[in-house]
């Protein structure tokens, strides 16, 4: 199992957890106990190997909750700038200025269309901030604005592309007489102030100094002309401090970006604790009095290596791809940890016993429908998460788009929305069976687990089991003990012996049927059932099958071999057969004839 | 219903007694208060040809028939279910020849009892419900099959406790099941027949090497392959009522309804479609107020007379293998009103027993003629 092993247990290391990490008893164990345990600890091997195959078939086809997780691990690591525009009251000083407030600041790009008139300017906005007073005043509304702005690379290409603006709207004649702020008024009409900066500028100024990509805050001060809409006199002057910070990237806190090489093997726990993405997995075995411990990083699993962008999405990982094992979680302030114990009650059945080729078994695949609550609330959630796909799969949206959504994110969840994850997650759900890409007993165990998986829910049943008689369905004769805990029940299998004397007996009605056609018949009828021939393409498969099986039969009685190939003309005439597979079966045949002859 | 062609009517016997032979009553026993459903001979085993069973309540009593018409009780094996009531018994034996009655009833558990060791030898449930008939394959008896009220046919090995085959399914029953019997020398053929108004008759030719294989099961009888027969070689629709008794003579067969009469009639089976076939009446015996059902016949062992209570506590003995059929003698007695619902005719047919719906078993023996 990958991550890194602790191998030393100091219990000063687990001092806030002793409930949780026990200290490993091995040394008081003897030489035979330890052996045991080992043995014990061997249980793992087996869903590990099968957690293995099917991880290389999630590799390529990762299931919903994967795709999910990868979405908020990619947006995890995207940064962006946050723009917050304030007044400072030491320069804005004087009832002027208090005259303007409510003032509205709006990050617009102009509209140039045909119909919009020459003497007037339409902006398209998504969102409007109030500020009520200057920075420091103690005011009823938000003494900042703040705006999300993409990534400084990616901001440029979207000003290149089109002019942005700040606009700065003094709202207090508008606003004499409703006092509802809580939202632009839809229709107003008035005499206000407008004052603009355009995003250009900032940009530039940005660009210039060197804050902002060391992961700085860049402040500066700038003046803003409000001028009346009508009369390009300058009214009024304002001075206006604009802050940007690039976020995302300062989330990271400086333990993420040690490499192991640096650090003393002494303070590796330590530090191993700290780092957030880290989580502890106790493996416990040997009736669960011992346990192994290893840490994996950015929220890893550590049995398919699967990033899970958060311990939430862990859980939720967890509990639904890897349902052999038994999790406790545990989130303490200084650490996660994942108790991870094996489910020994359905292992008992799942092993095949010696000499049984588990082809020959059969096997039985149950699936349950996704209920319809579950598809509502993965509708609710994708709410969420529906922006983050967009952005980072199409690179040509525009930065309106941008700005609504981050608007959006800033007014819903201050940091980056935690999605509820488990909601994505069907928790009993079974998945479909996988395609061919698998070798077909491990396709065989899989489908035997998923099996098993529904029927083991309830862990007290094989005490049920135990305690009452149970009957064979059909012949309804008591079931001993060991019949009703045993892995086989026939009795929904076809009897072949019966059937093949029915069919028999069927096939004695029809008078106009020669002794070798009826032969034929029932050869093929006892053959398809007990193949399970049941498809079209399952028939140039039984066909090569049945020549194999039956050939000397045949090759010596020729009236019956002429009717099985009259058969396969028949096959071929309604396009089950193709050429190849007839000119096979006629090779099969052939050689068998050679053989009679011989002898 | 079996259609009769002019020309082949039945031969319907004459209820004038011919008084071949007189019978008279020689003793009368109340049991209990529990109705008796079944008397039996013992034909299994020559030793004890005299000795009789009764089923009746939960319990099933073992007599002897000695001299001068006394009875004497051997045995009684009470059931431990108090609210079980047998309905039906039969002899059988152990593959070493240990005397066994095989009971069953309402509870649907077939009771094995070694009458040498009076204890339980074994209990057989498979049944879904209530048993309406247990008989034994006289040619083989450790064999018994058994009719029931879930509609099916069982056959079992006593010996290992092995249920071998069922006979249910598409070509089955579609009521309960009242009677059944073997063929006397055919051990492959059944005869059954129930409330669905129809006799079947059921091959297990193709089957034999299962009840072969029961033989020498050594392994847990419930992992014994039991096989469904699901398809009767014969059906017969000779009544349009109730069919609650059937009895093989030789290739024929004796059934009753609740038509006041046992018939006589012939399978015609057709060789290329079994299934199907025709229905030839032979004989009738009209049998006078016996038009309920679970009325049961009897004959003695070589099949040359069948007894039959009736309604009223009389019996009617009948030459069966005559042409047209004798009423030997008519049996009744001023204190017998009560329902006879089965009779047991003694090896040589000198003996004729009859259990009757008040817990009474009377005892008729033949007066020796002058």
């Amino acid at each position: 199992m990958p991550g890194i092993p602790l191998v030393d247990h100091k219990p000063a290391y687990y001092r806030s957890a002793d409930h949780m990490c026990r200290e490993d008893p091995c040394e008081h164990l003897s030489a035979e106990d330890q052996i045991a345990a080992e043995e014990s600890l061997s249980i793992y091997c087996k869903p590990v190997e099968l957690y293995n195959i099917l991880q290389r078939r999630a590799a390529r086809n990762p299931s919903f909750l994967q795709r999910c997780l990868q979405y908020k691990i990619q947006a995890k690591h995207k940064k962006w700038i946050q723009m917050s525009i304030s007044l400072p009251s030491s320069v804005n000083d004087g009832p002027q200025v208090q005259n303007l407030f409510p003032l509205c600041i709006l990050l617009v790009r102009p509209v140039n269309s045909p119909a919009v008139l020459e003497n007037s300017s339409v902006y398209r906005f998504s969102r409007a901030c109030f500020l009520a007073s200057c920075t420091g005043v103690e005011g009823m509304y938000q003494d900042q604005a703040k705006f999300t702005l993409p990534e400084i690379n990616k901001l440029s290409v979207e000003v290149e592309s089109g002019s942005f603006i700040i606009l700065f709207v003094s709202c207090a004649e508008l606003f004499k007489d409703h006092m509802d702020l809580s939202s632009f008024p839809a229709n107003v009409g008035g005499h206000c102030l407008l004052g603009k900066i355009p995003l250009e500028l900032l940009l530039l100024s940005w660009e210039k100094s060197q804050n902002l990509s060391t992961g700085d805050r860049a402040e500066m001060l700038s003046t803003v002309d409000l001028q009346s809409c009508f009369m390009k006199a300058l009214l009024q002057q304002l001075q206006v401090s604009i802050a940007a910070e690039e976020l995302g990237a300062k989330w990271r806190t400086p333990y993420d970006t040690f490499s192991h090489s640096d650090i003393p093997a002494s303070l590796l726990p330590h530090i191993i604790r700290l780092r957030t993405g880290n989580v502890v997995f106790n493996y416990r075995y040997y009736n669960n009095k011992l346990q192994r411990t290893e840490v994996t990083e950015d929220f890893a699993c550590p049995f398919c290596l699967v990033e899970c962008a958060s311990f939430k999405g862990l859980r939720c990982h967890l509990s639904s791809s890897h349902d052999l094992f038994n999790f406790e979680f545990w989130v303490t302030e200084e650490f996660q940890a994942v108790n991870v114990s094996v489910k020994t009650d359905m292992w008992r059945s799942e092993t095949v016993a010696d000499g049984v080729d588990p082809k020959q078994q059969t096997f039985f695949f149950c699936s349950e429908a996704l209920r319809r609550r579950k598809l509502k609330s993965l509708a609710q959630s994708s709410k969420h998460v529906h922006p983050l796909v967009l952005d980072s799969e199409l690179p040509g949206s525009n930065l309106c788009d941008k700005i609504d959504e981050s608007a959006e994110r800033d007014a819903s969840c201050p940091r980056f929305s935690s999605a509820t994850a488990h909601s994505y997650v069907e928790p009993d759900g079974d998945q479909s069976l996988p395609g061919s890409n698998l070798p077909p007993s491990a396709l065989l165990q899989f489908a035997k687990t998923r099996k098993l998986s529904v029927e083991r829910s309830d862990p007290r049943n094989p005490v049920l089991l135990q305690k009452r008689q149970f009957f064979h369905s059909h012949r309804a004769q008591p079931m001993p003990k060991e019949q009703v805990l045993s892995d086989c029940d026939s009795e929904d299998e076809v009897d072949d012996d019966v059937a093949d004397l029915e069919d028999r007996r069927m096939l004695d009605d029809f008078v106009d049927v020669t002794k070798d056609e009826k032969q034929m018949m029932h050869l093929w009828n006892s053959f398809v059932r007990k193949q399970r021939v049941l498809a079209d393409g399952h028939i140039p498969w039984a066909c090569e099958a049945f020549s194999t099986l039956h050939g000397m039969d045949l090759v010596q009685t020729p009236a019956v071999l002429w009717c099985w190939r009259l058969f396969m003309i028949k096959l071929w005439n309604h396009g089950l057969l193709d050429a190849r597979s007839m000119n096979s079966c006629n090779v099969i045949l052939e050689k068998f004839q050679d053989q009679d002859m011989n002898e | 219903m079996a259609k009769i062609s002019l020309g082949s009517e039945p031969v319907v016997g004459s209820l004038t007694p011919s008084k071949k032979r007189e019978y008279r009553v020689t003793n009368r026993l109340q049991e209990g208060k529990r109705p008796i459903y079944a008397v039996v001979f013992n034909f299994i085993d020559s030793r004890y040809f005299n000795v009789f069973a009764t089923a009746g309540g939960n319990r099933v009593t073992v007599y002897q028939c000695l001299e001068g018409g006394v009875i004497a009780v051997l045995q009684s094996y009470i059931d431990e279910d108090k609210d079980e009531s047998f309905y039906t018994v039969s002899w059988a034996c152990n593959i070493d020849g240990t005397p066994f009655l095989v009971a069953g009833g309402l509870n649907g558990v077939i009771r094995v009892i070694d009458a040498g060791s009076e204890k339980i030898y074994k209990s057989f449930v498979g049944h879904g419900d209530s048993i309406n008939e247990i008989k034994t394959q006289p040619l083989k008896p450790s064999l018994v099959v058994s009719a029931s009220k879930d509609e099916s046919v069982r056959l079992w090995n006593v010996h290992t406790g092995i249920c071998i085959l069922i006979f249910a399914g598409a070509g089955g029953h579609r009521n309960e099941v009242l009677s059944v019997d073997f063929h006397p020398s055919d051990m492959h053929r059944i005869a059954s027949c129930g409330m669905d108004n129809t006799v079947k008759i059921w091959s297990m030719k193709e089957f034999w090497t299962y009840v072969e294989k029961s033989f020498t099961w050594t392994d847990l009888p419930s992992k014994f392959p039991t096989k469904y027969v699901q398809f009767p070689t014969f059906i017969a629709s000779v009544h349009t009522n109730y069919v609650d008794c059937n009895r093989w003579i030789g290739d024929f067969l004796l059934s009753k309804s609740v038509d006041n009469e046992i018939v006589l009639w012939e399978p015609k089976m057709k060789e290329q479609s079994p299934g199907e076939g025709s229905v030839d009446i032979l004989q009738k015996y009209p049998v006078p107020e016996c038009d309920i059902w679970f009325i049961k016949f009897s004959c003695d062992f070589h099949y040359k007379a069948a007894a039959i209570g009736n309604r009223e506590g009389k019996i009617y003995v009948w030459e069966i293998q005559s042409s047209p059929p004798v009423l030997i003698s008519r049996l009744s007695h001023v204190q017998s009103k009560s329902a006879i619902r089965q009779t047991a005719m003694s090896f040589d047919g000198s003996t004729i027993l009859c259990c009757c719906e008040d817990g009474t078993i009377w005892r008729w023996d033949v007066v020796a003629s002058s």
